[in-house]
């Protein structure tokens, strides 16, 4: 078998080759090994099991930019990716405020690893799926089917090194279970989607997962056409957490600098309700998008980007740090070996607030709380504006009238921050990362019938 | 090419491989990423052993190459095409959209080149290969007016080669994307209802894409799970509808010699005025549905097992003239560009975003309007359609599946729904 190098070796040998080529520059490596099982009717259909190891280079030569990857980590492997690296570097154009990361990074102990997660038996792995469709079908007789349902996990080894003296390592784990329950009555068929995840393979809670699925399923049995009208929205956490998505990129100080983003020139002005404040925590203990360091090798830090409704900061990257005189905040994220950094949140999150969750809802004439939402890849975060399909339960004084599908909501991002009336004490974290509670929206477009 | 500047040079080698082991109902599949025959013998050694113990071992048929007739014919080869000559594109795109209007004010310009090497082979004796070169030009405009700022898109993609990319058509892609941005933030926003709705040839395929092509993927149609369960030969849509699926349309983006079980890609008709054919198959769920098999067993990479999915999907021209069509509306929203869009296959609900629409007033295009967005049940929607063109228009999309990601295209003729519902705001 050929000579397989060690992680620490790899990145040794990319960083000599890297300074024999009299380049400055950083090696970034990620190894992983994850896997999941389908289940299908009572047993495993599908077991997966992936490695993937490969490093990406950046060089930085004469403040232009070049960045090549590889899966070959053999010596000559490593050797083509820097140069095709340094030939990269030509094409780009000089920014004088490129750098690389030269400060150390601190030890932190996120807690974010659980050691041989990918390898407990698939026994036990193939029954927390199974314990997710039991929890379901117990949950509601109308619980028939599964469309999918799926354990996956993943344990993941992540280096940086730069010709600048900066190097550390830091290693996760990750597991997670979804499903999509479908409910049958009458002819009529719905489908109810829920997924957590943790970084321990213990906190997973098949059984809550089964039983959020089957709830999301039956609640929409026998929904109907609703008038196209103005009304109160309310999101719950999982809801909230899907149009926060959309949010994420107006903080990146990339889109700021370039004039994509509807939050440039505003820090210190008011920017959504005086109830909302959203955080985001890259140190959050066992945070699912919780890391020591983003994908350039700075630290990351826990921030306030809108503190009671007024715009605090921006999501920097080295470059764009500088740019703004400001300190980088090591949201330079990456999502594997072969992609470049890119500015994004880690744990984002709304605060929880002060308003108890169902008393929001009981408080209302008439609202609309939305159950799912249809096409929310196509929010364009440059405009703000959505327009979504949306299935939902219309509610008159906080009682259920009937559920609705076929429908859309629309609004713009900015408007819907400064229309959040009402914020639950009922905070959950996602399985991406993202976390928020119950936000009642004071109005929302509705279109239908 | 981002922001006047040439930002991002990447460049980067994937290579790895999957082993598959079927038994029973049961399927195993270790995959990684590989650099010579020890690296694959382990894979293969992970792959067996987590199959159920005490199952036969046999030796595998001799394996029988053949070659598969390539679909796409690439004339210029984009490695052999100078990266000067890339980046001249890119300035000429950010270039021609910028000079359209004042109120443009940002403009980012990418060009993405990928050569697939797939090699499939089983214990069939099935042993095929395809390569797959594949372009993707886009360009994203940005408009601002007042406090408004607003996007325009436009992509040049295909499985092709460099010859796709001509400067006349970059040119296009550049003003497409502008002259959509500066539309729209012009625009009033869509006023949500439900109106009668002409979708131009030009708006591309996500209709046919969302509304009927997921439902006819035949993984969840053996799941029973689909609106279009147990319905072959039953009648589905309007007899003006007919569905074909084809992978094998030269240069479209969904175009391959043969899909990722090795399948040869089919031109497959799926509705036929009305009826329903057949279901959209991999080699399991066709043996398990009684179907010919599609050639539609798709994977992202060898990261992924293939599961059921399109490839270019089309509904094909009908009779009516497109100018006819848009006449005969009295008062309704005419769609000129749709962008991406979601359905769920269980309830047949789908929605789809609308990057370009106009007021119809009297048969006529009156002002535009942003924001829309375009829901309905595919069958319903589907048994309304009451106008088909003679044209034919094409899009270009990237597919989401279970994780994966899967290149695309669709197509529409223009054609007229008579009742559905439009999202946008009310004031």
């Amino acid at each position: 078998m050929s000579e397989r190098l060690t992680n620490e070796a790899t990145v040794d040998a990319a960083l000599s080759a890297l300074k024999a080529s009299g380049a400055t520059g950083e090696v970034f490596l990620r190894e992983a090994q994850s896997g999941s099982v389908e289940i299908k009717e009572g047993a495993v259909e599908a077991v997966i099991a992936r490695g993937e190891r490969g490093i990406g280079i950046r060089v930085l030569d004469e403040q232009r930019l070049g960045f090549a990857y590889t899966s070959d980590l053999s010596n000559e492997g490593i050797r083509a990716c820097v140069d095709i690296s340094r030939r990269m570097s030509a094409l780009t154009e000089r920014d004088e405020d490129l750098a690389l990361a030269t400060r150390h990074i601190d030890d932190a102990d996120l807690d974010i690893y659980q050691a041989g997660i990918v390898d407990r038996p698939l026994s036990e792995r193939g029954a927390i799926a199974l314990a997710v469709e039991e929890a379901a079908r117990e949950t509601d007789p109308r619980v028939k089917q599964f469309r999918k349902t799926t354990y996956s996990d993943s344990e993941s080894t992540t280096i940086i090194a730069t010709t600048t003296g900066v190097r550390a390592s830091f290693r996760e784990s990750y597991c997670g279970v979804m499903t999509s329950a479908v409910a049958s009555e009458n002819g009529d068929r719905q489908i109810g989607y829920h997924g957590e995840a943790a970084r321990r393979f213990g906190e997973l809670d098949p059984a809550r997962v089964g039983r959020r699925a089957a709830q999301r399923a039956v609640e929409k049995l026998g929904a109907k056409p609703l008038a196209t009208q103005k009304v109160p929205v309310v999101l719950d956490p999982w809801m909230a957490m899907d149009l926060l998505r959309a949010i994420g990129p107006l903080f990146s100080a990339d889109n700021v600098l370039k004039g994509r983003s509807l939050f440039a020139n505003k820090v210190g002005q008011r920017v959504a309700n005086e109830r909302v404040t959203i955080v985001d925590d890259a140190r959050r203990p066992r945070g699912l998008r919780s890391a020591p360091f983003d994908g350039e090798g700075v630290a990351t830090e826990t921030r306030t980007l809108i503190d009671k409704g007024v715009l605090r900061g921006y999501l920097t990257s080295l470059k764009t740090a500088r740019k703004l005189g400001a300190e980088p905040t090591g949201n330079a994220r990456r999502s594997g070996y072969g992609s470049p950094a890119r500015i994004g949140p880690s744990n984002l999150f709304v605060a929880a607030g002060t308003d108890d969750a169902t008393a929001i809802i009981g408080g209302l004439d008439r609202a609309l709380a939305v159950t799912s939402l249809l096409n929310l890849h196509t929010i364009d975060p440059v405009s703000g504006e959505f327009s979504l399909g949306a299935t939902g339960n219309y509610l008159e004084r906080g009682n259920r009238v009937h559920p609705a599908q076929g429908i859309t909501i629309a609004g713009n991002l900015t408007h819907l921050l400064s229309s959040v009336v009402a914020v639950g004490t009922d905070l959950v974290f996602g399985p991406s990362g993202l976390g928020s509670p119950t936000l009642l929206i004071s109005e929302l477009s509705v279109g239908g019938a | 090419m981002d922001d006047e500047r040439i930002e991002d040079a990447i460049s980067g080698v994937d290579q790895g491989a999957g082993i598959r082991v079927t038994s029973g109902e049961r399927t195993t599949y270790a995959n990684g990423n590989v650099a010579d025959v020890d690296d694959l013998m382990a894979l293969a050694g992970r792959a067996a052993r987590s199959v159920a113990e005490g199952g036969e071992l046999h030796e595998a048929d001799e394996p029988e190459p053949d070659e598969l007739p390539r679909r796409s014919t690439v004339a210029i080869d984009p490695r052999s095409v100078a990266v000067e000559r890339k980046v001249e594109l890119l300035r000429r795109a950010d270039e021609v959209a910028r000079g359209l209007d004042p109120r443009i004010h940002q403009v980012t310009a990418s060009y993405g080149e990928s050569v697939q090497e797939v090699l499939i082979a089983n214990s069939d004796g099935l042993f095929r290969t395809d390569t797959r070169v594949r372009l993707n030009l886009a360009v994203h405009a940005i408009a601002k007016q007042g406090d408004v700022l607003e996007s325009g898109f436009e992509a040049i993609r295909g499985t092709a080669g460099f010859e796709m990319l001509t400067d006349q058509a970059v040119e296009q892609a550049a003003t497409d994307a502008a002259r959509r941005a500066v539309l729209n933030v012009g625009a009033e926003p869509a006023p949500a209802g439900t109106y009668t709705v002409v979708l131009s040839s030009e708006a591309g395929g996500t209709l046919i894409h969302e509304s009927v092509g997921h439902g006819l993927e035949a993984d969840l149609n053996l799941k029973g799970l689909s609106v279009y369960a147990g319905r072959i030969g039953q009648k589905v849509a309007s007899e003006l509808i007919t569905v074909i699926d084809d992978g094998t349309d030269p240069d479209k983006r969904g175009t391959a010699a043969m899909d990722d079980e090795g399948t040869a890609t089919h031109r497959t008709v799926l509705i036929e005025k009305g009826i329903l054919r057949t279901y959209l198959s991999d080699r399991k769920h066709a043996e398990k549905l009684g179907i010919a098999r599609s050639g539609n067993a798709r994977r992202e990479s060898f990261r992924y097992l293939p599961i059921c999915r399109m490839t270019n999907t089309l509904i094909a021209p009908g009779k009516s003239d497109p100018a006819e069509i848009l006449r005969s509306v009295k008062e309704g929203v005419f769609v000129k560009k749709m962008g991406g869009g979601q359905v769920d296959v269980v309830s047949g609900n789908f929605a789809f975003e609308i990057t370009e629409c106009y007021r119809i007033r009297d048969g006529k295009l009156a002002e535009p309007l942003r924001g829309a967005t375009l829901v309905g049940q595919g069958p319903k929607l589907m048994s309304e359609i009451d106008m088909v063109g003679t044209d034919l228009g094409y899009s270009t999309g990237t597919c989401g599946k279970d994780g994966q990601g899967a290149p695309v295209a669709d197509a529409q003729p223009t054609i007229r729904i008579p009742s559905v519902v439009v999202g946008g705001k009310l004031k």
